[in-house]
């Protein structure tokens, strides 16, 4: 069998009181791998243990197959990018960028350079590559340090939040760019950060890490609407947590909500039921899969219930409705739809959700 | 006054308040008196008797000692305040307190005792080692080099510490995720964007040896002629009652160290400029 091309064993880093736990995963060529976590939980002290900056105080680091845990950072010559473009000041961009093959001593070579001037029309910088670090704005300094990670191929690229300190119209841009670049070079990449819709956007594979701890991974739609536990729910942001149990009717299971908007969702799958014993459940249905109805007289269609508006939340891609029974429950749609609706605050409505859609979370 | 934002280096122009005021009067009084300071030291000597000085052998020999002697000493300082400034910047070290004591030493200490401890330990202690080996310490121009550099050296060593502190550790690291080993970051990226502070160390520490006077006397001597350099020069001539001697050396020194300091703060400015 063909090994991963990057492989993470059980690896575990000690910094201060600070320890990274446990980290395994695997990612193979051309895969895009998020690394998503709140700031602090250890996503740049896992990634510089990527690169060979730390070494772990136990586990495995493989590239290819080969054991590379005690190789140094200049002999795996990762790409690397901070959230901070990190130029060296004295040189001019070219420089910058040339730095890497400079190390290498094939800063001269032909091909190097057409490939500098190649990365640098891709990336829309070839006009500055004659200007010192200090005249570029973010986002083209975040390009030239990018370009600086990936002019010698690197088996690997490592990005710190390279988008973090954006500002939104030049994070859009960077993120179709690292697409290409991803697409472009077949590039295996891990992308740290914090930013929810970014780690939608961008992986292929998605790692989700709190407190020096990977806590789930796997297809990043898959993770935000499966989440492992409440925990991490809780984390995701995970809008409609319903409190319940579980209820057998004619050998069926259904989620009972505990308040009393007596919300009644079911037949479940039973190969979804956390536990079978476990009869308090959480049941989570992201604000996407809550249809809202400005029908709310059908008071017997299963799994749904009814509500009034309470707030309406607009934002520039779509609109945030907070429907409140006993409890609050989020639903996003988007502009048009909602204008098509003509409802108000206040207006009752019908609140419905398929039973594919939502998700059972143990305690 | 033109007031200047320090922080980013724009010299945009800030509203003075009565607080930054009364800052800028006590700053106008301290140039003020440096200045007449200076002044003073000029109109006592006389321009005749610095061209009669300057021709004297005498002066010739302390010159060049004085100038040989702490550019060998800036050399040695700069060869081991790089790496210790470094180690204190990048480093956690064990008893962090007693190790900066120990750096201040000889700032704290007055000179004289400086030197006293120099001359127990190249006298008494190594003389005699350092003597079959030929490195004679003791009442020697190499005693006037050792002692500049023992007294030069921690405030290069504060300098330069600082310096590194500077830089942010991620430039290192991007350097080495790059292919450069760390020795090869630290002269590709560690002294090239430490290089202003490097160099200022660096002069502080050479006009510090250029002036050395109480160490220099206890480990090198005084003795005219062979560890006569323009500070012990100022103070054999005042002793023996030559005053046109002493001030015209004096203001002699003066310029040096004033010539130099603008030439290379001019050189440093225009790097910063680039």
């Amino acid at each position: 069998m063909k090994p991963a091309l990057f492989e993470v064993e059980n690896i575990y880093v000690q910094a201060g009181s600070f320890q990274l736990r446990e980290v395994s995963f695997s990612l193979e060529a051309g895969e895009y791998l998020v690394i998503l976590g709140p700031t602090g939980c250890g996503k740049t002290m896992l990634l510089e243990t990527l690169a060979g900056l730390r070494c772990p105080a136990r586990g495995k680091v493989f590239l290819k197959g080969n054991d590379i845990t005690l190789t140094p950072p200049e002999a795996r010559r990762f790409g690397f990018a901070y959230q901070d473009s990190l130029l060296y000041p004295f040189l001019n961009v070219k420089d910058n960028i040339l730095f890497g093959a400079k190390a290498q001593n094939r800063h001269q070579e032909p091909e190097i350079l057409s490939r500098v001037d190649k990365l640098a029309e891709a990336m829309g910088i070839a006009h500055l590559l004659n200007r010192f670090p200090r005249f570029l704005s973010g986002g083209e300094k975040q390009r030239v340090s990018l370009a600086r990670a990936i002019l010698t191929h690197p088996p690997l690229l490592l990005l710190d939040e390279p988008l973090s300190s954006l500002d939104p119209q030049t994070r859009r841009s960077m993120q179709e760019l690292l697409q290409e670049i991803h697409r472009a070079e077949e590039l295996g990449t891990i992308h740290v950060t914090h930013d929810f819709n970014e780690a939608l956007q961008m992986g292929t594979h998605l790692l989700v890490m709190n407190q020096g701890l990977v806590l789930q991974q796997g297809n990043p739609l898959e993770v935000f609407s499966q989440p492992a536990s409440l925990n991490i729910a809780n984390f995701l942001m995970g809008e409609n947590l319903l409190q319940g149990r579980i209820e057998w009717r004619e050998e069926r299971a259904w989620f009972a909500q505990s308040g009393s908007d007596n919300v009644r969702i079911g037949p479940l799958n039973e190969c979804k039921l956390p536990n079978k014993e476990a009869q308090e459940v959480t049941l989570l249905i992201r604000a996407g899969n809550l249809v809202l109805s400005s029908d709310s007289h059908e008071s017997l269609a299963v799994n749904s219930w009814n509500c009034r508006i309470a707030q309406i939340n607009w934002h520039s891609t779509h609109v945030e409705i907070i429907c409140r029974g006993q409890e609050n429950y989020r639903v996003v749609m988007s502009g048009a739809e909602w204008k098509r609706m003509n409802l108000q605050k206040g207006s009752p409505v019908r609140l419905s959700a398929d039973v594919n859609d939502v998700h059972l979370l143990e305690e | 006054m033109v007031l200047r934002r320090g922080y980013n280096n724009q010299s945009e122009r800030i509203e003075p308040s009565t607080f930054l005021r009364c800052f800028q009067a006590i700053f106008a009084g301290l140039i003020l008196f440096q200045a007449v300071l200076i002044g003073g030291l000029f109109y006592y000597g006389s321009w005749a008797a610095i061209a009669a000085v300057i021709q004297q052998p005498e002066f010739h020999f302390a010159l060049k000692l004085t100038l040989w002697t702490s550019l060998v000493a800036t050399a040695l300082t700069a060869f081991v305040a790089l790496p210790s400034g470094y180690v204190l910047s990048r480093c956690r070290i064990p008893g962090q307190a007693f190790v900066d004591t120990l750096l201040d030493i000889p700032i704290v200490l007055p000179p004289l005792i400086s030197g006293i401890a120099l001359l127990i330990l190249f006298g008494p202690l190594l003389g005699e080692h350092l003597t079959k080996l030929g490195l004679e310490i003791v009442f020697s121009p190499r005693g006037v080099v050792i002692a500049q550099w023992f007294i030069a050296t921690p405030f290069a060593i504060k300098a330069i510490k600082q310096a590194f502190d500077s830089i942010d550790p991620r430039m290192e690291k991007v350097a080495r995720t790059l292919g450069f080993t760390p020795g090869r970051v630290f002269c590709k990226v560690t002294l090239p964007l430490a290089k202003n502070g490097i160099i200022s160390g660096l002069i502080m520490a050479w006009t510090r040896a250029l002036g050395e006077f109480g160490a220099t006397a206890m480990l090198a001597g005084i003795t005219r002629m062979k560890t006569e350099t323009l500070s012990v020069a100022i103070f054999l001539n005042m002793t023996v009652g030559d005053l046109e001697f002493a001030i015209s050396t004096a203001i002699v020194m003066l310029m040096i160290a004033l010539i130099s300091l603008v030439i290379l703060k001019v050189f440093l400015r225009t790097e910063v400029m680039v």
